[in-house]
């Protein structure tokens, strides 16, 4: 069973990020079951998406993830990385964007928001954590539209380095990305995801 | 057949049609909006032939016209989420009575936690209630099985029937099989007949019928085709625990009993002190050395104890015989379901009713979760109590130690995620109308704001804090009446969105100018029903068939009803807002201010506002008086920062700004 999850905040796409993993645990022929929030916690709120894929035939139940039991966090946010924390097994790896996006606070005596505190927590937590520049990518890119293709670039490219101890090495590839953008996004955004990917691969 | 990804909801949806679904209708609500949404969607591209599908004006409207499609003979749909069932539930109570000819099925999607709801209420204890079957799926495949059966159970007993799903079946997804087209079944049309009629008498004996064909159906869950959908597993034999679920805590009970069995499998788990299923272990001696038999309390666990499983997939009404088949030679039954201890009732009562004398645990014994949702995690822990066994140690969780060493009080500096509660999007018009209404008393303290049902719930959160009270649909209105009567000093505001308005607002307008109550409608006309995701109302015009009706005036409707103070306003345009607003609010007798202005989903953004340094003098007013996700303060620089990702250049801010220090395009800010 490979369980990865999406953690960001309404509106940064984490949605069809967990579609595209869907679709090529499909490709692969495992079972595979989503899960996603929708309603009113999306104005603003911190959303999660979990994607759970039988890769060795396993019979899916819950399409949700239980604690400890992620391979993959893929953090869109540092602070919501922090707050998907708990879900990492031992083994697994945080990949998380470096750009914070602050809370909307209405006073000026909360504490401000730093997100690299968020990061030094997560990597004082002991997980293994692979800190992603998101804001260089998305510039290269030319759009921060597309920060959900270049996290689940980056996610899959870290899983797949050689030194990976992750249950997803050589089992979830770039190259499987790459292979099913085209069935997942608008036809006219395929060239740009394309692009997004090939970008975190040469980064 | 085609392979798809879709949603619970959407697979639902597909279901439905397949079963030759004539009319759908219903109310949107988190989390059963998608099912409409799909049909409708179906219909547009021309793959779901014959069907008709509409957004009806609320729940009770939706249900009765229902219910005339079905006396005619068609199969019909109809979506709410639970609450929506308290507006429909006078006549579901009736048609219940009256029977229907066309199979009729309720979806109806509980929201467990609650996650986007005002209450945990169990549609479950509806069905009992209204006497009415119900299907609970664990997932949205068995989901989709048990919407061919609801028709054709319908049908065979001439019944409505409940579909209720949970909010995490409704949104989770997988890959489905779904018919490339299909058609609506033709109904024989309606025949005149007394059963349609519901009197006293009638009612006598439509009872009886009621409670035969409930007896019926519970043997139709126990031992015909419905069985499959309360599948009972066996692991190991003669076992003494036997383990209860229904919907979603059923797929989670599975991954928990896996979860437990790899624990064991790496030796994780050990026998806890005085666990009845221990094993026994003989005295043994070894070169003269002899130790004590005794339980094995404290050894690692070589083996769970023999268990049985029923998925309980038909909760109503309920399938006792299946039910004492499975709990034969059990001791011990423990029950997982959300929401309500409707499987652990059933569960007690068969004992007693069969005088088996096994033990039911669950939320009213303290042992499973008794609110919100449940989890793998929590019925794992529930079910190593349950087996006695425990885990040697702790599993490593990140972020467990920390919080626990938080909770005990210990100093450990622990970081913490931000906050992140739903917020009124960027740009969003409802800013502008709390703002202004906010900002037109003489003294904020001399309102009260009923607040109501909708993204417009969301201006409670501060710096605005302008709801004070939220009870259900269309109660802004008939709440400050209340308050109208006992707190004659005060000004008691209504809010109330364009699309709730149209479903349970009109009759409490109707009220306040019969009853002669001064309060002050404030209307937050968004031309959407914007939290569930921009579905379209009677004063759009925009219906789901396609041809566009009239949009229904609500300034027509407040004159029609007896409102004689009737202002407009630009919610965005503060000054303009704030001056409608004073002539509504100090107007003595029932008002209303119309605010009008699209939802930011409807529109494409303006161009972010202008910061200009060397203007601002850093009051901070800009931040703290409206709270738009847009602007956030820089501390070091006394410096409001606009976020260009965000804003949508609204230019609300502009007004707030004395300095000028904030601009955008086509606003020139307040006149000053």
């Amino acid at each position: 069973m490979i369980n990865v999850s999406l953690a960001g905040i309404g509106g940064q796409g984490s949605v069809l990020a967990a579609k595209i993993l869907a679709e090529a645990a499909r490709s692969k022929g495992w079972q595979v079951r989503t899960a996603e929030t929708t309603g009113m916690a999306q104005r603003g709120g911190d959303v999660m998406s979990h994607v759970r894929m039988g890769n060795n035939g396993e019979e899916v139940f819950s399409p949700l993830p239980g604690d400890a039991s992620d391979d993959v966090i893929i953090a869109l946010e540092p602070g919501e990385g922090l707050r998907a924390l708990y879900l990492l097994k031992p083994s697994g790896v945080m990949v998380v964007a470096r750009s914070g996006v602050a809370p909307t606070v209405g006073d000026f005596k909360s504490p401000s928001y730093d997100p690299a505190k968020m990061i030094e927590a997560l990597q004082a937590s002991g997980a293994h954590v692979v800190v992603v520049d998101d804001v260089a990518l998305c510039d290269a890119l030319g759009s921060r539209k597309a920060l959900n293709i270049i996290m689940l670039a980056s996610a899959l490219k870290a899983v797949n380095a050689p030194e990976s101890q992750s249950a997803l090495r050589g089992v979830l590839t770039l190259d499987d990305m790459r292979a099913v953008v085209p069935a997942c996004v608008k036809e006219r955004f395929v060239e740009m995801n394309l692009r997004a990917v090939s970008l975190v691969e040469g980064a | 057949m085609a392979k798809e990804f879709l949603t619970g909801n959407e697979a639902f949806a597909h279901a439905a049609l397949e079963a030759g679904v004539r009319v759908c209708a219903g109310y949107p609500g988190t989390p059963s909006s998608e099912v409409i949404e799909t049909v409708a969607k179906e219909h547009a591209a021309g793959r779901a032939e014959g069907v008709h599908v509409e957004w009806s004006t609320n729940e009770k409207a939706a249900l009765e016209l229902l219910a005339g499609a079905a006396y005619s003979g068609a199969r019909t749909l109809y979506t709410c989420k639970q609450v929506g069932l308290n507006v429909a539930s006078d006549a579901l109570m009736s048609l219940n009575y009256v029977g229907v000819k066309g199979g009729t099925v309720l979806y109806v999607a509980d929201d467990p936690g609650p996650i986007s709801s005002q209450t945990e209420q169990d549609t479950r204890r509806f069905a009992a209630f209204a006497k009415v079957p119900v299907f609970d799926p664990a997932t949205p495949e068995q989901g989709c099985q048990m919407m061919g059966a609801a028709y054709d159970l319908s049908e065979k007993y001439q019944t409505p029937v409940l579909m209720r799903p949970t909010t995490r079946v409704c949104h989770a997804s997988t890959y489905f099989e779904v018919a490339e087209h299909t058609q609506a079944r033709t109904p024989e049309g309606f025949k005149r007949d007394s059963r349609w009629v519901i009197f006293p008498k009638r009612s006598y004996a439509a009872h009886k019928e009621i409670n035969e064909r409930l007896v019926s159906i519970a043997n139709d869950f126990s031992e015909s085709e419905f069985d499959a959908f309360n599948p009972i597993f066996a692991e190991g034999e003669n076992a003494q625990f036997g383990i209860v679920a229904g919907g979603i805590s059923y797929a989670y009970t599975r991954e928990a009993l896996r979860l437990l069995e790899e624990e064991v499998q790496t030796g994780k788990l050990v026998w806890a002190q005085g666990a009845p299923a221990a094993p026994v272990l003989p005295p043994q001696c070894e070169g003269g050395y002899c130790t004590m038999g005794g339980p094995a309390y404290g050894r690692t666990v070589e083996a769970l104890p023999a268990y049985r499983i029923m998925q309980v997939g038909t909760p109503y009404p309920f399938p006792q015989k299946r039910a004492v088949r499975f709990a034969e030679g059990l001791s011990d039954v423990i029950v997982f379901e959300e929401l309500d201890h409707v499987l652990e009732d059933e569960m007690l009562k068969t004992a007693g009713r069969a005088h088996v004398g096994y033990r039911v645990h669950g939320k009213l014994t303290g042992e499973t979760t008794d609110r919100g949702e449940n989890t793998v995690d929590a019925i794992a822990a529930q079910l190593r109590a349950f087996f006695g066994v425990q885990l040697s140690e702790p599993r490593k969780v990140f972020g467990a130690e920390a919080a626990t060493a938080a909770s005990a009080g210990e100093e450990a500096a622990q970081i913490q995620s931000p906050a992140r509660p739903p917020l009124l999007c960027p740009g969003c018009p409802h800013r502008g109308a709390f703002y202004a209404v906010k900002s037109a008393l003489r003294k904020p303290s001399d309102g009260i704001f009923c607040g109501d049902i909708g993204c417009y719930t969301l201006g409670n959160a501060k710096p605005l804090n302008a709801v004070d009270t939220c009870l259900c649909m269309g109660a802004g209105i008939t709440v400050a009446q209340g308050f109208s009567v006992v707190e004659p000093g005060k000004k008691a505001l209504s809010f109330v969105g364009d699309s709730t308005f149209f479903a349970s607002g009109m009759t409490g307008i109707a009220n306040a100018v019969y009853n002669q109550h001064d309060i002050t409608v404030c209307v937050l006309d968004n031309a959407t029903t914007a939290m569930t995701g921009s579905q379209p109302h009677p004063g759009t015009g925009v219906t789901l068939m396609g041809p566009k009706s009239e949009p229904i005036s609500i300034e027509a409707v407040l004159r029609a009803l007896g409102v004689k103070v009737i202002t407009h306003a630009n919610p965005l345009c503060l000054d303009e807002a704030r001056e409608a607003a004073r002539e509504a609010i100090y107007y003595d007798g029932p008002s209303a201010i119309i605010f009008e202005s699209p939802c930011v989903k409807l529109i494409k953004p303006g161009a972010p506002v202008r910061y200009c340094e060397e203007a601002c003098t850093g009051c901070g007013k800009c931040v703290l008086k409206i709270g738009c996700p847009a602007l956030s303060w820089d501390a070091e620089n006394r410096r409001p920062v606009v976020d260009a990702s965000l804003c949508n250049g609204c230019g609300l801010c502009t007004y707030l700004c004395e300095d000028g220090a904030l601009e955008c395009d086509g606003n020139e800010g307040s006149a000053r």
